[in-house]
Formats: C-alpha cells, sequence, structure tokens
C-alpha cells in the first residue's frame, strides 16, 4: 500500500486538487463541508508535496521520474521530480494551505453567497493543480496545457466577485494572457518542428546537435517563448493586466495570484530556458543579457510605479511587477549564485506577498477603506494584522534575519560572480525602493493616530492563516538552511551542461 | 529574390500562418470592441494551428494507418494533429469564458466598447 502510494505520488499531487475540483459542485448546497474538502486538499497537498522532498533528499537530488499510464519516455508524458519541482511544491503547498484557511472565514462575505464562494474554491484548486502540474511536468506540450488551466482559472479568479470592474479586469488579463499562450504554444511547436520531440530531455539533446543548422528558427522559438512567459509571469513592459487584475480580484485569489500564478510561468520559462535550451545555448545566443536587462528595468519601473500608487492592493500588485524583475534578474545572471538566489526569492517572496495581500485584505475588509492615506490609526485597532503586514513588509525589504534577505544576498553575490556593476547597484537601489513604498504605509498605521472607529483584528480562522504565514517568513529568514540546500542544488542542476 | 520567392512558395502554408497571426495581432492590440478583440485571438490561435499541422504534413505522404499492402508508404506524421485537437478544446473554452465576460460587462455598462467602459468606470 506504501509502495503503491510512493510511487504514484508525483502524479498524485497534480490529479488529487483536479478531482477535488471537479467533485465540489456536488456539495455547493454545504459550504461548510465545501471549505472542508479545500482545507483537506491543501493539507494533503502539502503532506504529499513535503514526503517528495523527504524521497528526493534521500535519493540525493537524483529526480524521480514518473512515466504517465506507463507510456515509457519518448512516447508517453513524463513526469520528473528534482529539487526545482520539490522546492516548487513546497512553495505552492505552504502558501495555499493559509490562503486556504483564510478564505474559509472570508469568502462567502467576499464574493456574496456560498454559491459563488464554492465556484471560487473550484477554481482555486483548479489553479493549485496546474501548479503542481507545472513544478513536475517535463513535457513541453503538457507545460502548454497547464499553462492554459492555471490561465483561465486565475481569470476565472478576478471576476469571482462579480463586481463589473473584477469583470473588465478579467477580460483585459484574458486577452493579454492568451496572446501569451498563443505565442508559448508557437514557441513549443517552432521547437517540435526542429527537435521532434515534445519531451524536455530528448527534445534538449536533439536540439543541441542540430541547432547551428536552424538558427533563425531558434531565434523564433526563444523570442516566442520569452514573450508568452513574460506576458504572463508579468515582467515588465508586459505587465499591464497585472494591477488591475490582482487589485479587483478578492483578497485571497489576490494573494495566490501574485503569490504563486505569477511564479508558475516563471518555472516553467526556466524549465524551458535551462532544461531545453540550456546553459551553453542561451550563452551562445546572448539570451542571458537579455534577461538581465528586463530585470533590472522591471525592478525600478515596478518600484517607481508602485511608490505612486495610493490604493493598498494596487501598491502590492506592482510591487509583484518589481520582484518578478529581481528573479528574471537572477535567471539573466546565470550562476549557480544568482539561480539559487532567485529560486529561494521565488520561495520566499510567495509566503511574503501572501501575506501582504491577506493583511491588506483583512484591513480593508475590516474599516472598508482602501487608500492607505485613509489607514491612519490602523496598527493599533488591529495589533495582528498589522504585526504581520510589518513582518512581511521587513522581510520584502531585505532586513537581514527575514527570508527577503537571504534570496536577495545570493542575487548580490550572484551578481559580484558574474562582474556586472550595474546589476548590484540595481539590487540595492529596489531594496531601498521597497522600503519606500512599503514604509510609509507602517508609519501611517502607526504613529498617526486612530480615528473613532470600531476596527477590529478579524477572526480566529484569518488570524491563523496571516501568522502562519508570518512564521514561515521568519522560519525561513531565521533557518534558511534545508530550503537554501534545496535551491542551490537546484540551481547546480540547471547550470549542468547537457 | 528567385531564392527567396522559390522558398515562399515551397513553405506556403508558414507564410499563410504568419500572415493570419499578424492580422490577428493587430485586431488584438487596435479594435477597442471587446468583439472584436475576441476574433483577433481566435484568428491567432488558429494560425498557430496551421503552423503546427502544417509542420507534421508530409507532401505526398499517406494517412497514418498501417497499410499491409504497401510497407513502404511514407506517413504524414499524426501527432501535431492531435496535439492540435487538444489546443482548439483549450480556444473554445477561452472563447466562451470570455463571450460570459462581455454579457457581464455589457449588462454592467450597456456598452462592448472598451474605450467607453474605460471612461464610464473613471466618472
Amino acid at each position: 500500500m506504501t509502495t503503491t502510494i510512493e510511487a504514484h505520488l508525483p502524479v498524485f499531487v497534480v490529479i488529487m486538487p483536479l478531482f477535488v475540483a471537479f467533485i465540489l459542485p456536488t456539495f455547493a448546497r454545504r459550504i461548510r463541508l465545501v471549505e472542508g474538502l479545500v482545507t483537506a486538499t491543501t493539507v494533503l497537498g502539502f503532506l504529499g508535496a513535503g514526503y517528495l522532498a523527504s524521497l528526493v533528499l534521500i535519493r540525493n537530488g537524483n529526480p524521480i521520474s514518473y512515466s504517465l499510464g506507463g507510456w515509457p519516455a519518448p512516447w508517453g508524458i513524463q513526469l520528473s521530480v528534482g529539487d526545482l519541482s520539490c522546492l516548487f511544491l513546497l512553495m505552492v503547498a505552504s502558501v495555499s494551505l493559509p490562503v486556504a484557511l483564510f478564505a474559509a472565514d472570508n469568502m462567502t462575505h467576499e464574493v456574496g453567497g456560498p454559491q459563488r464562494a464554492t465556484r471560487f474554491y473550484v477554481l482555486y484548486l483548479l489553479l493549485g493543480g496546474a501548479m503542481a502540474g507545472m513544478a513536475v511536468t517535463s513535457d513541453l506540450f503538457n507545460v502548454f496545457v497547464l499553462v492554459e488551466v492555471a490561465t483561465l482559472s486565475c481569470c476565472g479568479l478576478v471576476s469571482s466577485s462579480n463586481q463589473p470592474r473584477a469583470a473588465e479586469a478579467a477580460f483585459n488579463y484574458l486577452i493579454l494572457a492568451t496572446l501569451g499562450s498563443a505565442l508559448i504554444l508557437g514557441g513549443i511547436g517552432f521547437l517540435y518542428m526542429i527537435t521532434g520531440h515534445l519531451n524536455m530531455g530528448f527534445a534538449s539533446q536533439e536540439l543541441n546537435r542540430v541547432w547551428q543548422d536552424y538558427p533563425h528558427v531558434v531565434w523564433m522559438a526563444l523570442s516566442f517563448l520569452l514573450v508568452g512567459f513574460g506576458v504572463k509571469s508579468a515582467l515588465f513592459p508586459l505587465h499591464v493586466w497585472l494591477p488591475d487584475a490582482h487589485s479587483a480580484a478578492p483578497s485571497p485569489a489576490s494573494a495566490i495570484l501574485s503569490g504563486l500564478a505569477v511564479k508558475g510561468y516563471a518555472i516553467c520559462l526556466i524549465k524551458v530556458l535551462f532544461n531545453v535550451f540550456g546553459i551553453a545555448l542561451i550563452r551562445d545566443l546572448s539570451m542571458h543579457r537579455i534577461l538581465t536587462l528586463l530585470g533590472m528595468i522591471a525592478i525600478i519601473a515596478g518600484s517607481l510605479f508602485a511608490l505612486t500608487q495610493d490604493k493598498l492592493k494596487r501598491r502590492l500588485a506592482f510591487s509583484t511587477v518589481a520582484q518578478v524583475g529581481y528573479i528574471f534578474l537572477g535567471l539573466g545572471l546565470a550562476n549557480s549564485m544568482s539561480l539559487t538566489g532567485t529560486l529561494f526569492h521565488m520561495a520566499s517572496h510567495a509566503v511574503i506577498k501572501s501575506g501582504l495581500f491577506l493583511a491588506a485584505g483583512a484591513i480593508i475588509a475590516a474599516t472598508g477603506k482602501d487608500r492607505i492615506s485613509e489607514m491612519a490609526g490602523v496598527g493599533k485597532k488591529m495589533p495582528i494584522t498589522m504585526a504581520v503586514f510589518t513582518i512581511c513588509s521587513v522581510s520584502l525589504v531585505g532586513i537581514p534575519l527575514f527570508s527577503g534577505f537571504i534570496g536577495k544576498w545570493n542575487l548580490l553575490l550572484g551578481s559580484l560572480e558574474a562582474g556586472n556593476r550595474l546589476a548590484q547597484a540595481v539590487i540595492i537601489l529596489g531594496s531601498v525602493l521597497c522600503a519606500g513604498y512599503l514604509f510609509p504605509i507602517i508609519r501611517v498605521a502607526y504613529f498617526e493616530p486612530a480615528p473613532a472607529a470600531d476596527w477590529q483584528d478579524p477572526g480566529l480562522p484569518q488570524k491563523t492563516a496571516l501568522i502562519l504565514l508570518a512564521a514561515w517568513v521568519m522560519i525561513l529568514g531565521a533557518v534558511p538552511g534545508p530550503f537554501l540546500e534545496l535551491a542551490k542544488r537546484a540551481a547546480l542542476d540547471l547550470l549542468v551542461v547537457k | 529574390m528567385r531564392i527567396l520567392l522559390d522558398k515562399l512558395l515551397v513553405n506556403y502554408p508558414y507564410f499563410a500562418a504568419m500572415i493570419l497571426f499578424i492580422i490577428g495581432a493587430f485586431t488584438v492590440m487596435t479594435r477597442s470592441n471587446l468583439f472584436k478583440k475576441l476574433i483577433g485571438i481566435n484568428i491567432m490561435e488558429s494560425a498557430i494551428f496551421l503552423m503546427f499541422i502544417a509542420a507534421g504534413n508530409i507532401r505526398g505522404g499517406a494517412v497514418p494507418i498501417l497499410d499491409e499492402a504497401n510497407p513502404q508508404a511514407v506517413y504524414i506524421n499524426p501527432l501535431p494533429s492531435a496535439l492540435m485537437l487538444t489546443g482548439i478544446v483549450v480556444s473554445v473554452s477561452v472563447t466562451a469564458f470570455a463571450l460570459a465576460l462581455i454579457i457581464r460587462l455589457y449588462q454592467s455598462y450597456g456598452t462592448t466598447d472598451a474605450r467607453r467602459i474605460a471612461e464610464l468606470r473613471k466618472r
């Protein structure tokens, strides 16, 4: 029994959320049951991810590979769970559990009625399943399908509050995201044309043999994939959909969209770039320079835009644009330190940004105000929420002992190793700007007199979710050992020349 | 010039796909009518499907069903066509969802023009 479960665990973590998502609507009338099922699913997913990580750890980083339906690799779909997949799975699981807890307490209220809340949960689990799939799959067409599942559920999550504003944001998001998926599919098509394989490993071998015969097709494939995944992970000039979508969505949805969804596409891009094209080909085509440049522009521009926003959720959304810049910058520097930094920053930003969005959601729900300038005194009336917000902000800025510091520190070491002065300056400037747009919120909340209003911390489940996320931030920052090790090994794995 | 023209004639499905893709992308970017945006997206996706299927085609290839009588036959590659079936299903679901959103927008704003909706929202 245990061996059967162990053997099928890689597919189990993907199938389970999808399966539960499809049976949820039958229980739509009993919202407590739905919430219980969702929480149970996320807990099971967490256990599954943790067990998989321990298995990979025992195998010393050798990836577990699983052939779907028993068809071996070049014909069937192959899943492979290595260090990178484990890191991402753990990240998905550790964020989706608190967000589910938070949603169970506030979703019915936020979207209006249990029916709608059930729909929200269906999309939530579909997104979770798609994310888990992106982590483990090593088949190019499978990547496209999962990206589409994730995109549609993201758009659905944005519009789940049924506000006209949300519908508009969701439509713009849908159009741009579909443009992105068409480009991704085109890129995969070009790769298939010259390699004849959809399996990443086989495609990579073939590509490194034949790419010099088809340089133009390789360029087309690379640019299609970069722009496609760039639109979806909100790389700076392509981020236009993000602020509206993430601020119009209900708070748990924005937490999961900002924290996880953009990272899912980034992971797909990392897999395609490093596992299919390979580091040597990226260097030959100077792709790393383009990525570095785009990353730096995203950090500066995203932070500057964030500084000018007065609406709390919009400011956080623009901050995501800036943090995605860090991820791409680390990919562009392409050495082991910077990749470790990127992967660690990805995980820590997922936790931090979910915490920030959930805290913001709790504040907006309690006060009914969404402008930062109107939030005077929130810190005194809602101590726990604001404490979590502060911990997350401090961590995102990158103060030592918090998780954001470790990712940024490794990125900085990576840029020193690459000898890129400009990147060093941008990383530090990005942190300063980050302090510039997050600390004023804390100042307003704590040091300005509170109006005589009855604002209170949210109920126990929401508080638990917030405290869980804050605890994650502290743990990742204080004892980063195992996670950093995982990120380091995943980074070294990506840099192997095939 | 001759060579270019020859290449164009031989690879005409790819050029058709490219032209369709540009038409679709242009429609999405420039039109403000939500339906036209959606149609643009559909044209763009069709272009990608065409390119993918053309990649699997072999001129003079047989239908990919094993023929005992003629073992030397060259078969076309069925995999891209099969994949594009999935792609078409995805594109249909995107279209359905987008239409639902357009209905929702029309109910609340009384128009399907993106610019007008942006104006109404700001007011």
